[in-house]
């Protein structure tokens, strides 16, 4: 078995390798080409530091990495059933913190959806160690259609992305790879991508983040930010500036799916917190859960 | 003879699921992804739809979001195909309006009498 980078492989080879990695996982979540290189874009995955596992000419494993200042991340890791029980993870694991230790991280992240024990097992022998639980949610269309929060509210502001964008750095919490400001930015990078550089004319619009920021007659006060596309609203965040948490988050989701009832949302990796019942409040269950695990790099040999 | 679209990525599941419920005089639409699954569901108003809720190119639950928004699908039998827990799964397909859920793999023997169920209702 030798691993190589991902780089030398097409989009259509790793997404197929994806998938067959995740034929009989706990939580099946296949994707297509296209998928694949929008969550490349946003997580800052690296394909170059990225690697395959390769047995006679056949893929066997695939694990990816992503990269910001300071920080690595592995994400879509996966072995196929065949190369399993062969060290084939452990390889991809060494090389990947490798990656990440000649690219300076101090510290790397990964999730392991909870329940997925074997996974969680590997992580650990590498002293990964869990930092939080945070929530898979969805919220189908039409779920609840009150008018109180709308009426509730005094003022509201509707926000453009580079103003979502400025609220995110302001945000004091530590988020989740996936919903950390890098992330946020990079919303507006998949667009470029869509763009035909022959015509100059945009292929496939993806929106870019949107959001609203309420002040309520009570005095309470927040904003929620998402990407609305056709059919879904996602990379949902909420920050309570004033008032009960959980209350306030229910206030601004009501809002927001009163602007837009007809898509089903999702929202991810959020922690299990008072805003977390506000969303439950909006309408939102919970789907699974994910364990975030941290690596501390920063006594390690580089 | 009732149609089924059955919208599921997997060609071994597609085709473990035809073995099974054409001898039983059912006529089946294939699609292997979400928007094709749209098109035929649209084009084709089948009397029941199978669905995979883990779709290559979007989610299941979006996609019958989509179907019980319109008019012609609102009330087709749709029932979620998952290979998740049915714990989770079990739920989410309720949540999204679905009708019911059957987990993966399917049971063979008992698969038909399953399916036949949707349209005694």
């Amino acid at each position: 078995m030798k691993l190589l980078a991902a780089s030398e492989f097409s989009l259509e080879d790793l997404t197929a390798a994806y998938n067959q990695t995740r034929t009989d996982y706990l939580i099946p979540m296949p994707m297509n080409p296209n998928r694949l290189h929008e969550y490349m874009v946003l997580y800052d995955v690296d394909l170059q530091r990225s690697c395959v596992a390769v047995e006679d000419r056949a893929i066997v494993g695939l694990g990816m990495l992503g990269l910001r200042p300071h920080e690595g991340w592995i994400t879509r890791l996966g072995v196929l059933p065949e190369g399993r029980r062969r060290g084939v993870g452990s390889a991809m694991m060494d090389r990947l913190i490798g990656y990440s230790l000649a690219e300076n991280a101090t510290t790397m992240w990964l999730e392991v959806i909870k329940g997925n024990d074997p996974a969680h097992s590997l992580f650990l022998k590498y002293n990964f160690q869990p930092t939080r639980e945070l929530i898979v949610a969805r919220r189908p269309p039409r779920t609840m259609r009150s008018v109180s929060s709308i009426l509730a509210a005094r003022k509201i502001n509707y926000l453009q992305h580079e103003e979502v964008i400025d609220l995110h750095c302001s945000r004091t919490e530590r988020m989740n790879w996936l919903n950390a400001v890098a992330t946020m930015n990079n919303v507006r990078r998949i667009t470029a991508k869509t763009i035909d550089d022959d015509e100059q004319d945009p292929v496939h619009e993806v929106p870019h983040l949107s959001g609203i920021r309420v002040e309520f007659q009570n005095g309470t006060e927040g904003w929620v930010s998402y990407q609305a596309t056709t059919l879904q609203l996602k990379r949902i965040s909420v920050e309570v500036l004033h008032g009960d948490s959980t209350q306030v988050t229910a206030d601004l989701l009501g809002i927001m799916h009163r602007l837009h009832g007809t898509q089903d949302a999702i929202v991810e990796n959020i922690p299990d917190d008072d805003e977390w019942q506000g969303f439950i409040k909006a309408g939102y269950f919970e789907v699974f859960r994910r364990i975030e695990m941290a690596l501390d790099l920063s006594s390690f040999d580089r | 003879m009732k149609t089924i679209l059955q919208i599921e990525d997997n060609f071994a599941n597609k085709r473990l699921v035809e073995r099974v419920l054409e001898p039983h005089g059912y006529h089946l639409l294939h699609a292997a992804d979400g928007q094709t699954g749209i098109d035929l569901a649209f084009q084709e108003l089948p009397d029941l739809i199978l669905l995979d809720m883990g779709l290559p190119d979007m989610d299941g639950q979006t996609l019958v979001s989509v179907l019980r928004e319109s008019t012609e699908l609102a009330l087709t039998p749709i029932v979620a195909l998952t290979a998740w827990p049915q714990e989770i799964a079990g739920e989410m397909a309720i949540r999204y309006g679905c009708n019911g859920c059957i987990t993966k793999p399917i049971d063979v023997n008992d698969f038909p009498a399953q399916i036949a169920r949707y349209f005694d209702v």
